[in-house]
C-alpha cells in the first residue's frame, strides 16, 4: 500500500519531467521554424546570446534520452528488484541521462536531475545518506540553475523564444512553462514528505516491539528471583527435615541412654557398660545418617562419584553444551580430600569455566591441578577476550571466598585471556575412615 | 512486461536505423556545402559572379576525387544574412561559407564558426605572413582568426580630373595633407552660375570616419569595451570636418552635385572605381569628366590611412568535415591562381600580398581601362590595404557608428562646442557600451 503511493509519485513525477522536456525541446524547434518562416531569423540572431545548435536533432536526442529513462526506470520496477547492484548501476545511467538532457537544453529545465534523486531515495535506506543525498540534490538543483550558469558561459534561453510571440502568448508561455517548473518541485516535496513519513511509521513500530520485549525481560528476571527464592526454601526445609530426622533422632536416643546410664551406673556397672555400648553404636549409626544426609547436600557429580569423575564429567558435559575445548589436567594421585575442599575445588573450576565462556566468549580452556608440598595448585586458564580490569561481580567474589575459608590464596590474570590461579592447603590424612 | 519489451526493441532499433543511416551516407560521395550569395559584396554590378567560384570548385574537385562541393545559387546579397541566420538557426550552416561584415561579431560570440588558430597553425603549407595583415585581421575577433578573407576592397579619395585641371590646381601627390585640400577645396568652391551660392564644391560624402582614420586616433580600445572621443586628434579631425562644412555656406552638396563634375572629392571604394572605370559600365556613371584616385590627406599625427573592408569566409562549427573545409577555405582563399581570379572576374583585390603586387594583375587591371588612363600602381594599393584601418570587431560597433554619425553631423552643422559636446557624448557612449 505504501509503496505503491510512493510508486505513484515516482511514475508521476517521471510523466511530469517527459512532458516538460518534450515541451520545451518541440518549443524550441517549433518556433525555430516559424522564425524562419516569418523571415526574421536574422533578427532573431541579433538578440540571442547562443542558440542550440540544432532544434530537431536536440528534439530527437531529447527523446532518445527521456526513453532510456523510462526504460530504466520501467526495469528497475519490474525486474532489478532482485538485484540491487544492477538497480544502483540503472540509477547511475539515469543520472548521467539527466545531465545529459540538462545540458542539451542547456539548463534552461533542470527538475529531470529531481526526479534522479526522487529515485534514488528510495534505494538509499540509510537515514544519513538520505540527508546526504537530499542536501546534494538541493545543491544540484541550485547549481544548475540557467541564472547562474548563464553568468559564465553562452546560453540559449527559453526566454528569448517566447520572447518571439505577441505579448499575450509570451504571457501564456511563459505561465505555463513556470506552471511545468514548480510542479515538478512541488511534486518532490510531496514525494519526499511521503517517504521520510512512511520511513517514521516504520520507527515507531520498532519502538513499540522494543518496550514490549523489555517489558518481557523484567517479567523473565522477576521470575528468576522468585525461583531462586522457591528453591532455597526447598532447600532449607529439607535440611531442617534431614537435620530433624538424622541428628536429632540419634541425638535424642544418645541424650536417652546417657540418662539411663547415669541412673543405672552405681547399681549395675555391666549393664550400664552394655548400654554405653548401645549409645556408641547408635553414635556411630548417626554419624553415618549424618554422613549420609550431607552427602545428599553436595553437588550432585561429587554426591555420586569421586572428584576426579565429577570434574571430568563436568569438563565433557561443558565441552559439549558450550562448544568450547575444555582440557582438564591432573598430575595428583588419587584425589581423594574433605568434602569442603573437594567442593572448593569443584565449584572453583565450574565457575571458572562459567566465567570463561560467558565472559571472555573463550573456544578454550585449560585446567590443570598439581601439587606443592601440601598444598594443591589449581590453575584455570582461557584464550577468551579477558579483561583489563577486574570487576567484582564476575564470580571472582565467590572464588575468592571460597578458597579463603579453606586458608588458601587465589589471584586473577585478565591481560592474556583470563586466568585464575589458586593456591589451597589440604588436610592430609585426617579425612574420615 | 510486453509494453516494456517493446519499448527496448523500439529503443534499440532507432538506435540501429540511426546508425546505419550514418553508415550508408559515408559510403556515397562526400558532400560538401559552400554558403554564398549572388552578386558583388561591394554593392557594384557584377556579371560574372559565380564564374571565379565555379573554377574554385572545378580546380578543387579536380585535386579532391570522391568530393563534389555543392552551393544553393540565387541567393542575393540583401537575402544573404537572412538565408545565413536561418540555415544557422536549424543547425545546418555550410561547411563553408561567406560571412558578411555586419553578421561576423555575432556569428563569433554566438560560436557559428570554428576558430581557425589550430587548423592554421597545423597545416605546414600554410604561411600567414602571405597574407596582408590588415585583411587577415579583419577575420580576427577576441584575438582569434575565425575567418579568412577571401577579397578586399579599400576605400579611396576619388578626384575629378577635368574639373582641378580646369581651376589650375595641381593633382595631390599621395602623402599629402588635410591643409592640402582645405587649400584645394577652398580654391574649387565657387559660384559659378552666377546665384550668389556656391554650386561647384570640394567634397561630397567625406565623412569624419575618413577624417578620423587619417587623424591618429584609435576610437576604440580592442575589447569595445572603452571609447576614446575626447583625444586632440578627434577634436582636429572635428575642426577640419567643420571648417570643410564652412566652405560650401550651408549648401547641401549632393551625388548630382559630382555626377554633373561640380565636385572635387568623393571617398570611392576600389570595386566602384573598378566598376565604373572599365566596360561596360562606365558609361552609366561619371562620364562626363575624366576622374581618378589617390590616397586620404593625413591630419598632423595621422598617415593617408584609407578604410579596408573584406568578405569573409569561415567554416562552420558543426562540420563533419573539417579537413575538407579548410582545404577547400585555403582553395578560396590561399590558391594563387584562384585570388588572381579575383582581379579577372570580381572588383575586389586579393587578399594575397604577392598576387596583388604581381605584373599579371596590374596587367589585368590595365587591360580595361582606356588607354592613356592612369590606373591605381599595384605598389599604392598593397601600401594602401597594408597601412589601412579596419572597423573594430565587437557587438555593438555599428549602433556606436550611427551613434556617432548623428552626433557628430550635429556638433559640426549646429556650430556647438566642440570640446564639451565630445565630453558629453564620450559619456553616451560609455554608459551605453557598459549596458
Amino acid at each position: 500500500m505504501k509503496e505503491k503511493r510512493i510508486r505513484v509519485y515516482q511514475i508521476g513525477i517521471l510523466l511530469l519531467n517527459v512532458a516538460a522536456v518534450m515541451a520545451i525541446s518541440i518549443f524550441i524547434y517549433y518556433t525555430t521554424n516559424l522564425i524562419c518562416r516569418r523571415y526574421s531569423a536574422r533578427e532573431f540572431l541579433q538578440n540571442v546570446e547562443a542558440i542550440p545548435w540544432n532544434p530537431r536533432k536536440n528534439m530527437i536526442l531529447c527523446g532518445m534520452l527521456l526513453l532510456l529513462l523510462v526504460a530504466s526506470f520501467m526495469m528497475r520496477e519490474t525486474r532489478f528488484k532482485k538485484f540491487p547492484r544492477l538497480a544502483t548501476a540503472s540509477l547511475m545511467v539515469d543520472f548521467v541521462t539527466a545531465v545529459g538532457i540538462v545540458y542539451l537544453l542547456n539548463f534552461n529545465y533542470n527538475g529531470i536531475l529531481i526526479m534522479v534523486f526522487a529515485d534514488f531515495l528510495v534505494y538509499i535506506k540509510d537515514r544519513k545518506a538520505q540527508i546526504m543525498l537530499m542536501i546534494l540534490a538541493i545543491a544540484c538543483f541550485l547549481l544548475t540553475n540557467y541564472s547562474l550558469i548563464s553568468v559564465w558561459y553562452h546560453l540559449y534561453s527559453i526566454d528569448t523564444y517566447i520572447q518571439f510571440y505577441n505579448a499575450s502568448a509570451q504571457q501564456y508561455l511563459l505561465c505555463f512553462y513556470n506552471v511545468l517548473v514548480s510542479m515538478n518541485i512541488v511534486l518532490f516535496v510531496l514525494y519526499c514528505a511521503e517517504v521520510i513519513m512512511i520511513q517514521r511509521g516504520t520507527i515507531d513500530e520498532v519502538n513499540a516491539l522494543y518496550a514490549k520485549l523489555e517489558k518481557v525481560n523484567e517479567q523473565i528476571q522477576e521470575y528468576a528471583v522468585m525461583s531462586e527464592k522457591m528453591a532455597e526454601t526447598r532447600e532449607r526445609n529439607r535440611l531442617a527435615r534431614e537435620i530433624h530426622d538424622t541428628l536429632g533422632h540419634t541425638l535424642t536416643g544418645i541424650a536417652a541412654g546417657i540418662d539411663a546410664c547415669i541412673a543405672t551406673i552405681d547399681v549395675a556397672p555391666d549393664m550400664t557398660k552394655k548400654q554405653l555400648e548401645t549409645i556408641s553404636g547408635v553414635t556411630r549409626h548417626g554419624i553415618k545418617e549424618i554422613r549420609r544426609s550431607v552427602n545428599e547436600l553436595r553437588p550432585d557429580a561429587l554426591e555420586r562419584f569421586s572428584l576426579d569423575y565429577a570434574i571430568s564429567k563436568m569438563v565433557t558435559d561443558m565441552s559439549s553444551l558450550s562448544g568450547a575445548k575444555v582440557y582438564f589436567n591432573c598430575e595428583v594421585k588419587n584425589l581423594k580430600f574433605d568434602e569442603d575442599e573437594e567442593n572448593a575445588i569443584y565449584r572453583v573450576i565450574q565457575e571458572s569455566i562459567t566465567n570463561a565462556i560467558r565472559h571472555g566468549q573463550a573456544e578454550k580452556i585449560w585446567i590443570t591441578m598439581t601439587k606443592e608440598n601440601s598444598d594443591i595448585m589449581l590453575q584455570i586458564r582461557d584464550d577468551g577476550t579477558g579483561c583489563k580490569e577486574m570487576k567484582s561481580g564476575f564470580g571472582t567474589k565467590h572464588i575468592r571466598e571460597r578458597i579463603r575459608m579453606l586458608g588458601g590464596t587465589v589471584s586473577f590474570d585478565g591481560s592474556n585471556g583470563f586466568t585464575v590461579a589458586a593456591r589451597i592447603p589440604i588436610r592430609w590424612g585426617e579425612n574420615y575412615d | 512486461m510486453k509494453k516494456l519489451n517493446s519499448i527496448l526493441a523500439l529503443t534499440g532499433l532507432t538506435v540501429a536505423l540511426l546508425t546505419g543511416q550514418a553508415n550508408a551516407m559515408e559510403e556515397h560521395e562526400t558532400v560538401l556545402e559552400f554558403g554564398m550569395f549572388t552578386g558583388s559584396n561591394w554593392d557594384v554590378a557584377s556579371a560574372s559572379s559565380f564564374v571565379i567560384i565555379d573554377r574554385a570548385i572545378e580546380a578543387f574537385e579536380k585535386t579532391h576525387p570522391g568530393v563534389r562541393v555543392h552551393y544553393d545559387s540565387g541567393i542575393l546579397k540583401e537575402d544573404y544574412s537572412e538565408w545565413c541566420a536561418r540555415k544557422f538557426l536549424n543547425g545546418d550552416l555550410p561547411d563553408v561559407f561567406m560571412v558578411l561584415d555586419t553578421d561576423f561579431t555575432k556569428y563569433c560570440s554566438l560560436g557559428a564558426m570554428k576558430n581557425l588558430d589550430e587548423m592554421m597553425e597545423a597545416d605546414q603549407d600554410f604561411d600567414q605572413s602571405k597574407f596582408f595583415s590588415t585583411a587577415l585581421n579583419i577575420g580576427k575577433n577576441g584575438g582569434s582568426q575565425y575567418a579568412l578573407p577571401y577579397e578586399v576592397v579599400p576605400t579611396l579619395l576619388f578626384f575629378n580630373k577635368s574639373l582641378l585641371s580646369k581651376e589650375k590646381i595641381e593633382i595631390p601627390n599621395q602623402d599629402w595633407t588635410w591643409e592640402d585640400m582645405y587649400e584645394i577645396c577652398k580654391k574649387v568652391t565657387k559660384d559659378t552660375n552666377g546665384d550668389g551660392l556656391p554650386d561647384q564644391f570640394g567634397a561630397y560624402n567625406y565623412n569624419w570616419l575618413n577624417v578620423v582614420n587619417t587623424s591618429g586616433a584609435e576610437l576604440f580600445s580592442a575589447d569595445g569595451q572603452k571609447v576614446n572621443f575626447t583625444g586632440s586628434q578627434v577634436y582636429d579631425s572635428m575642426l577640419f570636418l567643420r571648417e570643410l562644412y564652412e566652405l560650401n555656406q550651408g549648401q547641401k552638396v549632393t551625388q548630382e552635385d559630382y555626377n554633373n563634375g561640380k565636385v572635387a572629392f568623393m571617398p570611392l571604394t576600389f570595386a566602384e572605381y573598378r566598376t565604373y572605370k572599365t566596360y561596360p559600365y562606365k558609361i552609366k556613371k561619371y562620364n562626363t569628366f575624366q576622374w581618378d584616385c589617390t590616397t586620404f590627406p593625413a591630419g598632423a599625427d595621422g598617415g593617408n590611412t584609407s578604410e579596408v573592408d573584406a568578405l569573409l569566409i569561415g567554416i562552420s562549427q558543426h562540420t563533419n568535415q573539417e579537413q575538407l573545409a579548410w582545404e577547400f577555405l585555403k582553395q578560396l582563399t590561399y590558391e594563387k591562381e584562384m585570388q588572381m581570379d579575383i582581379f579577372r572576374y570580381s572588383q575586389g583585390v586579393s587578399v594575397l600580398r604577392e598576387v596583388t603586387m604581381s605584373e599579371e594583375a596590374a596587367a589585368i587591371l590595365q587591360e580595361d581601362m582606356d588607354e592613356g588612363e592612369r590606373v591605381i600602381n599595384s605598389e599604392l594599393l598593397g601600401s594602401v590595404i597594408e597601412e589601412g584601418s579596419i572597423a573594430p570587431s565587437f557587438d555593438k560597433y555599428d549602433q556606436v557608428i550611427s551613434l556617432a554619425d548623428n552626433e557628430i553631423s550635429k556638433i559640426i552643422e549646429e556650430d556647438k562646442n566642440i570640446d564639451s559636446s565630445l565630453k558629453i557624448f564620450q559619456r553616451t557612449l560609455t554608459s551605453y557600451l557598459k549596458q
